[in-house]
Parts: structure tokens; C-alpha cells; sequence
């Protein structure tokens, strides 16, 4: 991981012949015209969002234009839109939490003790992350109905720990395993119980992991739309749910409907930006990391 | 099962009995409501899903929910259900999704590690990854407005600055705009995967075959791509697991449409189960969905990806 930065070898500075200087060019011109295809559509839909209502879809576009919050104010004035937020950022941190508190300890007995068929269980756990959620869907959906569950807080909490729970195992099993054991014994012999070790020890050393881990697990479980659109009605509605009903409103404001994509989008880019080098340890199940 | 070695005293009282207990029995604690909350979320889908595809289950029709139907829900979904055009769908738009970014990230991550000024590399590295805090009913909203051809931005600039005129995306070339607008969701994922791994490559091994004066494409294929192997055989299994799964993106840009254009295996299921609410055969396709992708995933992890890649 530490890796990822790397400072370049010096000897890569040597002489710079007009060949390389071309190649330089080549690939700054390829890196910025990306640049361009990532960032555009970032920027046109947050400047959709300060534009008034007027301005909002005039072409040819109004490439200079006086700022405004109005489409923000007229948002957060629709008190389903707020809930939805709240609702969403309570769910998603609830189910991270959770599934951290389920899956962090299965990862470190994976990790550490000889448990029976290791790479069936393995495997096993990965599969959960196979089964389409529109394949489980309506078998939660029916359960949730007879539970109770549907349209509460509790049952999405616990969807989403679904979506997370395998991800959680997988990345944390290969952080542990990067720690050496020889933590462990040196508590041990300082007298400290296998609890004590975990908790003392290993956990403290293992943060850099929980905690890209958490990140990811919140982006999957914030962008996700299935589950809220067959589980929840009213209480437990998401804010991508209210996003994707602005869609269906016959008359679009499109003002809002803009400020209504960049406060979605917004709160995971920030977390995205600050966690982003360790965001590919965690994504790639570790296998990056045990270089 | 080793556990470390452990002396606790031997003391009556209860509290302590619950402490030695706690920490003898430590790895089964911490497994347990792992496994529990993976049983619930993997076997009972999975079986209730089985039982569903076997009965008639509409809930537009609540006096003959739960009488067995035997194969007839899958008879339906595959003669006049429109699932095979659904399946074939979606391996088209796996399969181009995926080849388009699994390249283009591995392109722009060979790009980047070249960058030499620092500030420059992470320049790109954040610009890349952030479309991936776009949600996907977010993104498909952004693009609906700007692919829309009377107000969109991308026709109009198409138009006015190019010598072509953008065709209608969404209803002349569907399958091919929900791929493209997928890629430029995914990417990302691949791109900071495969730049962490390349940055990991030795750089003695670099070094050894510069000396040899290999030219790069050799470079690349005979040194960094074996180094990279492991990465690459996640990278593209995690995301074809996750495109398989891709529902919110279509079914807010285009529901399935226009006719069945778009309608991937989990629209389809969606529209039998949410619009026709016959949840039995939406389980029928789900059932036959959930075991290809299941059995695939497990060829290419036990067949393929365990040497070297996990141990």
C-alpha cells in the first residue's frame, strides 16, 4: 500500500531527448482529455444546480452565469427530501457499524486459526456477493412483510449489511494477515488474554483497513436504489429513492432536480477524496497490499 | 484448531467461568454471527427464491399463492417472458462493459505511473476515481439531461462542433449508451486498482528488462502483466460479479427500454416481480440467473484464481 506513492527513480530524470519529451505530450494528452470526460458531466450537473430556473436547460448554455443557491433552498424546504437524507445517512453509517462489529471478528479468526474447508468458506462468503439483489429481493420482501420488517429502518439496516458483510470479511482477512503474529505473542506474554490482544493490539494496527473498508461499504450501501424501491414506502425511504422519483414527476425542475444529484453525490465525492489512498487496498481484496 | 496457548487460573466464581469461557471459545464468539447473518442472507434467499419458482405466487391472483406449479413459472419466463432476449442482453452489455473497462483502465493506469511530477499524478489519480461517488440513479439523471436532444448539452456540442449530428442515444443506440455510461461509472474502480499494482512492480524487474533493451510493449508483456496477474484476476472478477448485479443505472436511465432494448436478466426480474407482481416467476429467472452466475464465479475462482492469488 505504501507503495501506491512510490517516488519515481532518479535515474528515470536522465537525458531528455526529444523522443520522450513527444512521449510526455502523448500522454498528458491522453490523461487530460479523460480528465475532461470524468470532470464535465461533474461540473455541468452541480453548475445546472446554481443556475436559476430560467437559465437551467437554455442552450446554446450560459457558460457565465451569476451563482445561486435557490435550487438548494427550494430542496431543502421539501421536508421529504431532508428525511430521505437523514434517513439515508443514518441507515448507511447504522449498517457500516454493524457490519464492521460482524465481520471484522470472523475476519480475524480467519485469518489467524486453521478453520475447517478455509477456502470454502471463503468462497462461501464471496458468493453472497454473486447473488444479484433482485434475486433476493423479493424473498426478503415477502419475510419483511410477515416480519414486520418492510418499510422500517431496521430491515434496510440489515440489507445493506448484506450487501457489505462478504466485502467487510474479505479485506479485513488480508489486513490481518499483514500483521505479523508476533504482535499477538508479544501481548500474550505480556500477560494480556486473546480478547485483550484483539482489542488492544491487533484492532489499533488493523485501523488503516477498517477504515477504507468502512468507506467502501458506505459507498455501496449509499448508492444503492433496488432494495429501497421494493422495501421501504414512506418511513425508510433513501435518498437515491428521492432522486429517482424526481425523475417521474411529470414537469421536471430541472434547477432542483440538479441539486438534488449533487447533494447524492456530494457527501460520498468528500469522503472519496479524503480517504483515496486507501481506498485501493480496500477495494482490491487485499491482493494489492501484500506486496 | 490452534489457538494460542492460554493459562487462565482456575477460580470458582461465575464471573470469571464466563471470562474463561469468553476467551477459550474466542474464534467461535467472533464467527458465529457471521455465520449466522450468512446463512440468512445465502440459503434462505437462495431456497425461499427455489420454492418461489416452483408455485404460483401473484399477488394479483392471492387465492392460488402457494399451489405448486411445477415447472411452469420457467415454461412461461423463457417461451413468453422475454427471458432469453434478457440473458442474451446482459452478456452483451457485461461483456462490453467489462472489456471496455478493464482497457481502459489499464491504460490510464500505465499512463499515470509514467507521470514524473507528483502534484500530476495526483491530479489524475483523484479526478479518476471520483465518478465513482456518482450513484448510479444519480448518473442517470445527469445523463438524461444531457444526452436529452433537445436540451442536452452532448447532442448540442456534438452538433455544433463536430461534422456529425449525435444520433438520440437513448432510443437509436441504448444498449450501447447504457455500457458507455457504465464505463464511465467503473472505470474508476479498475483504474486505482490497477495503479496501485503497477506501482507495486519492482522496480529492479523494470530496471533488468530495460537493461536487456526490451521494447516496452515486451515490457509489459512479459514483466509487468505476469507481476500483475493476481491483481488483474481480482480487479476483473469483483467487477464482473458487480456488473451482473447492475440494476439501479438501466433501470433509471432507460427502464428496460425502449421496448426490451435494455432489459437486463435483474430489470426483467423486477418488472415480473414489482410491475406484474408474479414474485413465482421472477423467482424462475432469478433461480436460473443465480445459478449461472454462481457457477461461473466458481470455475473462474477455483479453476483459475486461487494459484498464487490467495495462497
Amino acid at each position: 500500500m505504501a507503495s501506491v506513492d512510490a517516488p519515481r527513480k532518479p535515474e528515470r530524470r536522465l537525458s531528455k531527448t526529444g523522443r520522450e519529451r513527444l512521449v510526455s505530450v502523448g500522454r498528458h494528452a491522453v490523461l487530460l482529455i479523460w480528465s475532461f470526460v470524468v470532470l464535465f458531466p461533474l461540473y455541468w450537473i452541480v453548475s445546472m444546480s446554481l443556475k436559476p430556473p430560467s437559465e437551467a436547460i437554455t442552450l446554446p448554455p450560459d457558460w457565465i452565469f451569476l451563482p445561486t443557491v435557490y435550487n438548494y433552498i427550494q430542496l431543502f424546504q421539501q421536508s421529504s427530501f431532508i428525511m430521505a437524507f437523514a434517513n439515508s445517512v443514518f441507515m448507511v453509517s447504522a449498517s457500516v457499524i454493524l457490519v464492521l462489529i460482524i465481520g471484522v471478528p470472523a475476519a480475524y479468526v480467519l485469518s489467524r486459526w486453521k478453520v475447517p474447508k478455509q477456502r470454502d468458506v471463503l468462497v462461501w462468503i464471496l458468493s453472497s456477493r454473486m447473488l444479484p439483489p433482485v434475486a433476493v429481493v423479493f424473498p426478503f420482501f415477502v419475510i419483511f412483510r410477515r416480519l414486520n420488517l418492510f418499510d422500517t429502518r431496521i430491515g434496510m439496516i440489515f440489507m445493506y449489511v448484506t450487501i457489505n458483510l462478504s466485502l467487510v470479511v474479505w479485506v479485513m482477512k488480508a489486513f490481518f494477515d499483514g500483521i505479523p503474529e508476533t504482535l499477538e505473542e508479544a501481548a500474550h506474554v505480556d500477560g494480556a488474554t486473546q480478547f485483550q490482544a484483539f482489542w488492544k493490539i491487533i484492532l489499533p494496527a488493523a485501523k488503516p483497513g477498517i477504515f477504507s473498508v468502512a468507506i467502501i461499504s458506505f459507498i455501496f450501501a449509499w448508492i444503492e436504489l433496488l432494495f429501497s424501491l421494493v422495501l421501504t414506502n414512506d418511513t425508510a425511504v433513501t435518498v437515491t429513492m428521492q432522486v429517482y422519483q424526481f425523475i417521474g414527476v411529470r414537469q421536471i425542475e430541472w434547477g432542483m432536480l440538479a441539486a438534488a444529484t449533487t447533494a447524492t453525490i456530494l457527501p460520498v465525492l468528500l469522503l472519496i477524496i479524503a480517504v483515496n489512498k486507501y481506498l485501493a487496498a480496500g477495494l482490491s481484496f487485499g491482493v494489492v497490499i501484500k506486496e | 484448531m490452534s489457538t494460542p496457548t492460554q493459562t487462565t487460573p482456575p477460580n470458582g466464581s461465575g464471573l470469571s467461568r464466563f471470562r474463561e469461557l469468553w476467551n477459550d471459545y474466542l474464534p467461535y464468539w467472533f464467527m458465529t454471527p457471521m455465520v449466522i447473518v450468512m446463512l440468512l442472507i445465502t440459503i434462505f434467499p437462495g431456497a425461499y427464491d427455489l420454492y418461489l419458482s416452483l408455485v404460483k405466487y401473484n399477488l394479483a391472483n392471492p387465492a392460488t399463492i402457494g399451489q405448486f406449479n411445477g415447472l411452469t413459472n420457467f415454461e412461461t419466463a423463457f417461451t413468453s417472458g422475454g427471458a432469453v432476449n434478457s440473458f442474451t442482453l446482459t452478456i452483451l452489455f457485461v461483456a462490453g462493459a467489462l472489456a471496455l473497462e478493464t482497457s481502459i483502465g489499464f491504460v490510464l493506469a500505465a499512463l499515470v505511473t509514467g507521470v514524473r511530477s507528483s502534484w500530476m499524478r495526483t491530479f489524475y489519480r483523484i479526478a479518476f476515481i471520483l465518478p465513482m461517488a456518482v450513484a448510479p440513479v444519480s448518473l442517470a439523471t445527469i445523463t438524461r439531461i444531457m444526452l436529452n436532444t433537445e436540451i442536452g448539452v452532448i447532442p448540442y456540442l456534438i452538433g455544433d462542433f463536430t461534422p456529425f449530428t449525435a444520433p438520440s442515444f437513448l432510443s437509436d443506440v441504448p444498449l450501447l449508451t447504457i455500457i458507455l455510461v457504465d464505463t464511465w461509472n467503473w472505470t474508476p474502480f479498475m483504474f486505482i486498482i490497477f495503479y496501485a499494482g503497477m506501482s507495486s512492480v519492482p522496480e529492479t524487474l523494470l530496471e533488468a528488462s530495460r537493461v536487456d533493451g526490451a521494447p516496452l510493449w515486451r515490457r509489459y508483456l512479459h514483466v509487468i502483466i505476469p507481476y500483475m496477474k493476481p491483481v488483474l484476476f481480482v480487479a476483473i472478477l469483483i467487477r464482473l460479479i458487480d456488473l451482473f448485479r447492475t440494476f439501479g443505472l438501466v433501470f433509471t436511465l432507460t427502464h428496460g427500454g425502449p421496448g426490451t432494448a435494455t432489459e437486463l436478466v435483474s430489470i426483467n426480474i423486477f418488472q415480473t416481480g414489482f410491475t406484474f407482481v408474479d414474485l413465482g416467476g421472477a423467482a424462475a429467472v432469478a433461480v436460473v440467473y443465480l445459478v449461472g452466475i454462481v457457477a461461473l464465479c466458481n470455475v473462474l475462482i477455483i479453476k483459475i484464481g486461487f494459484e498464487g492469488v490467495w495462497d
